[in-house]
């Protein structure tokens, strides 16, 4: 494929990924609440959030000094560009020089550090608390992203994201039972990363995940908002590339675009899905019990990497 | 002028530095009293630094191997310096570093007249260790290496702490240099010389290679604190002032992975396969436990001292990865690990300096290492936290920062050797790899915690709240090492090739591509691809991007109210409340809970014995990793008779034992040079 239409589709996904995610956040929420039996807030509310806090004034910490005031926009531009490099709509990597699969797992590592340091630099309690759990979930679940993302480079023989995802998308790949158990506990890790139950509640702040929200407010708390919301169709947009990339676009061609951007969508809806009915199928658990269920998820993935050994 | 003499040039700087501080100062010996020899010293390190850099360019481009014989002595051969590319990297690490440390020390080492000297000689011992051509000459600037720093480790004499560490290091320190000197009398019984030409081509019988490796692999990694022997780092870091922790940590322990290739790969050939094995086995280790104790660290320098343990860790599983690539064969492997050892020594060498440089100028202003007493230095010291979280960035191997790129090679290394045909590499090659993801997730919290501990939130003690910036010339030198920890990042694809040469050439194996243009592969663009340079524009352009629309659009500080308090559920808040360093990894504590409950049995018998030594019990401390308490504090209690003889030798002027070695070192030049008939 063409390099320069590459890029510009890159973009253009990044973009659809960065409209879309408030959408499928509050369509998550209006599924929480239909299972709660209650009215539940409006499919376009959390577009409404974003507006309004926009143009609210911003009440920030005396303690708080450039970290804090900068990660907002580090957080959406390092999502924006996970988003760019992450094969969505074609099954070749839109940004392939930038970077592969390793670098991606590491890039999420950048806006974590400095999320948490501005945790830390508001000088709230409840902030620094949530910083330190953010740190200790994506402690436990990186080992299991790495193990599944070796496994299924291995048996591609590449890390290359956009490599990985034609060879499973036109049939190359060998469909073994290591590559379905490799796509449950890389499926698990994306869930806990995404910050659901029983680990985490999104939508209220001061939980886990959330904790350095604690101390924004505004636009800067839009814009953090915002890029949560990206992050987590960043992360179910790397799930399915790397395992459901069936309906991409291997050749460029007006077809085949408009069956991505229909497709995609569609398969990142029913990840929602199937996430919002088992968060709610799910209770609140205590945060530290969080490690012993991340142990499970490692387990898969051990299992995963057992049966590619075992060639089975 | 040609390589070579400007290495001279850099050693008799380094020489002539250290001797003229000991005549610059006023005789008392009172701290403070040695500003002249701390100015001087740091003067003649720059130069001798600066020149040492340039020996290594002109050495990097010259056709052949820049070499200078100075004389023969019959029994123990040539007494040679030679800067093939490794050794001229080395140099390059360590001049490179030195010229920071130097800067530092012009206002911010001890004004003192030992550390003076010492820092210089430490130098120049350091560059004749790393290109010297002779195993018995090796030894004796290995020796000169290893006293100057122990006398830069107990400057603070009087202090009873200070000698204790002391002494744990010099022991260790021995009983290392004791099994490296083993091996080379195995290699002179079989060769009958001890130049390193002469070794190589000795031919040992397999048996002696295997004793051979092992006692190189455990002296040399003794030097290099890696787990299990890692125990005297943390204490002898903090213990040496600030700019010698910064040496010692990123460069003299690089001297001892230097040793483990010069010795265990060139010398002795390398090509058996449970030597790789164990390497990187021991690497492994170092990696996790490193990172995972660093994170119950609440003094600063006790945090990176472990995370240096972490950082050697990931060196050596380069270096085991290197070594089995040799004995496969697997010329590609070979090339690929070593690169990423030798690519993560020359990072590491400028991301830790500048954590411990940095590190150093908050103990400076805030008069303690606990972080915990620290606190909101950012605001009082904007350029140090800065360039500290530059270096926090690097160490955890971000993008686009030079830290990831070393740790890019590393994993494309394992995921290389996870490919080959032994059912053992395929089994552990990808379980190395997420060991190493867990340790860099735990070097996250670990650099969050120091960087949030010490620079972030409210200040936590008065003087934390008046802290100032250190001098112009200690900001420079910070900045120098920073600006090196991006250039080596988002310069890789320009850098990477050069120093995979430096792998090829010593590994002997066929040169592989590692970059073309703007991007960086292993060898094979199908493997992988990534780009540092075009990862550090698209960060830096999407940050911009939405910054100008911001400012465009009602400005920075746009109706933005910041006297506020944090919120602290309605009562009033108080900065205790923040969470400090001490309670930031207290998820993990409780999450990893069987280590330290293995550790708590482990140390219940040793508990019991201590009673009867109340003596020993005050230096018992809670956090210690568990070989610490079983192994070198029993070995203190027998050897203080020794200490105590080794402090009354201190106790006398200190221009006394400057004097020993200026004679030793005199003598030991009129019979070399007289042997040699000049």
């Amino acid at each position: 494929m063409n390099p320069f239409w590459l890029i510009g589709i890159g973009i253009l996904q990044a973009i659809l990924l960065l409209l879309l995610a408030p959408l499928y956040s509050g369509f998550a929420r209006v599924m929480r609440a239909k299972m709660h039996s209650r009215t539940g807030p409006p499919l376009m509310q959390n577009y409404r959030d974003i507006a309004k806090l926009m143009t609210r004034q911003e009440v920030v910490s005396e303690q708080a000094g450039w970290i804090f005031r900068v990660t907002p926009y580090l957080n959406l531009g390092c999502m924006f560009l996970a988003a760019m490099i992450i094969p969505a709509l074609t099954t070749a990597s839109p940004l392939e020089a930038a970077g592969d699969l390793i670098l991606i797992v590491y890039l999420f590592a950048l806006p974590r550090f400095f999320f948490a340091v501005a945790g830390l630099e508001s000088g709230s309690t409840l902030a620094g608390i949530g910083a330190r759990r953010e740190l200790l979930v994506s402690a436990l679940v990186e080992p299991i992203l790495l193990l599944v993302i070796f496994v299924m480079a291995l048996l591609a023989g590449t890390t290359n994201l956009g490599r990985i995802s034609t060879e499973v998308a036109t049939g190359a790949f060998p469909y073994s039972l290591a590559y379905l158990l490799g796509l449950a506990a890389f499926a698990f890790a994306a869930y806990i990363e995404m910050g659901k139950l029983p680990f985490d509640l999104g939508e209220a702040e001061q939980e886990v995940q959330e904790g350095p929200l604690a101390e924004y407010s505004g636009r800067s708390l839009a814009i953090l908002k915002w890029s949560i919301y990206l992050k987590q169709l960043v992360l179910v947009a790397l799930f399915l590339a790397l395992f459901i990339p069936f309906g991409a676009m291997a050749q460029l061609s007006l077809i085949g675009f408009v069956i991505a951007i229909v497709v995609f969508p569609l398969k990142s809806v029913l990840w929602y899905f199937v996430a919002a009915v088992l968060e709610n199928a799910m209770a609140r658990n205590r945060f530290m019990s969080a490690p012993a269920i991340v142990w499970m998820a490692l387990g898969l993935a051990l299992l995963s990497f057992v049966f590619y050994l075992a060639n089975v | 002028m040609t390589s070579i003499q400007f290495f001279v040039l850099a050693l008799t700087l380094y020489l002539v530095g250290a001797l003229l501080s000991l005549f610059v100062s006023p005789r008392t010996l009172r701290l403070g009293s040695g500003q002249a020899s701390r100015g001087v010293a740091a003067f003649f390190g720059l130069l001798a630094s600066v020149s040492g850099v340039i020996a290594v360019i002109l050495a990097l481009t010259a056709d052949a191997i820049p070499t200078l014989t100075l004389f023969s002595l019959p029994p123990f051969g040539e007494f040679a310096l030679q800067m093939d590319l490794l050794s001229a990297l080395m140099v390059g690490i360590i001049c490179l570093v030195g010229v920071a440390t130097s800067l530092y020390s012009f206002t911010d080492a001890p004004a003192n007249v030992s550390v003076s000297f010492f820092t210089d000689l430490f130098m120049a011992s350091m560059l004749v260790v790393v290109t010297i051509t002779n195993a018995f000459y090796f030894l004796i600037f290995w020796e000169l290496m290893t006293l100057a720093s122990y006398f830069l480790v107990v400057w603070e004499f009087d202090k009873k702490e200070s000698a204790k560490t002391g002494f744990v290091y010099f022991l260790v320190a021995h009983i290392g240099a004791a099994l490296i000197m083993v091996t080379f009398f195995l290699f002179f019984g079989k060769a009958g010389t001890f130049d390193f030409a002469g070794i190589r081509a000795a031919g040992l019988s397999p048996v002696m290679k295997d004793i051979a490796f092992v006692l190189a692999f455990l002296g040399f990694g003794a030097k290099a604190g890696m787990v299990p022997l890692h125990f005297w780092t943390p204490d002898t870091y903090a213990a040496a002032p600030n700019h010698i922790s910064a040496l010692m940590a990123s460069v003299m322990k690089k001297t001892a992975v230097y040793g483990i290739l010069r010795f265990c790969v060139d010398l002795l050939g390398g090509s058996v396969l449970w030597w790789g094995f164990v390497v990187l086995t021991f690497g492994v280790l170092s990696a996790v436990f490193g990172a995972f104790y660093a994170l119950s660290e609440k003094d600063i320098k006790r945090l990176l001292a472990f995370s240096s343990v972490e950082n050697v860790g990931i060196i050596l599983m380069g270096v085991g990865l290197g070594m089995v690539g040799l004995a496969l064969p697997n010329s590609t492997l070979a090339v690929l690990g070593f690169l990423a050892a030798l690519y993560h020594m020359l990072n590491h060498a400028f991301f830790k300096g500048l954590l411990f440089l940095g590190a150093g100028s908050a103990i400076t202003a805030t008069g303690t290492r606990d972080l915990n007493q620290m606190g909101g230095l950012s605001r009082r010291m904007p350029w140090t936290a800065l360039t500290f979280l530059v270096g926090a960035l690097a160490v955890t191997a971000i993008p686009p920062l030079n830290g990831f790129v070393s740790e890019w090679f590393t994993y494309q290394a394992l995921l290389n050797a996870a490919g080959s045909d032994l059912f053992a590499l395929r089994v552990f090659a990808p379980l190395f790899a997420v060991l190493l993801a867990m340790a860099g997730a735990f070097a996250v919290m670990v650099y969050v915690k120091a960087y949030g501990g010490a620079f972030a939130g409210p200040a936590h003690s008065k003087d934390a709240a008046f802290a100032q910036d250190p001098s112009i010339s200690s900001v420079i030198s910070l900045v120098y090492l920073a600006v090196g920890a991006i250039v080596l990042g988002v310069g890789a694809p320009w850098i990477a090739p050069r120093i995979a040469s430096v792998a090829a050439d010593f590994a002997n194996q066929p040169l592989i591509a590692v970059s073309a243009g703007w991007t960086m592969y292993p060898g094979n663009p199908l493997v992988s691809i990534v780009s540092t340079p075009l990862t550090a524009l698209l960060i830096l352009g999407l940050l911009t991007v939405p910054l100008l629309v911001v400012s465009a659009y009602g400005g920075w500080r746009a109706s933005r109210r910041s006297n506020m308090e944090p919120w602290s559920n309605g009562y009033g808040y108080a900065p205790v409340m923040s969470v400090r360093a001490s309670s930031f990894d207290q998820p993990v504590k409780v999450s990893f809970q069987p280590l330290y409950w293995i550790r708590s049995i482990v140390e219940r018998p040793y508990r019991a014995i201590t009673n009867f030594y109340t003596a020993a019990i005050e230096a018992v401390r809670g956090a210690e990793p568990f070989v610490e308490n079983t192994v070198t504090r029993p070995t203190l209690n027998v050897v203080e008779t020794a200490g105590r003889w080794i402090q009354s030798l201190q106790m006398g002027d200190i221009r006394l034992y400057c004097l020993y070695i200026i004679i030793t070192l005199a003598i030991l030049l009129i019979v070399l040079f007289g042997g040699s008939g000049l």
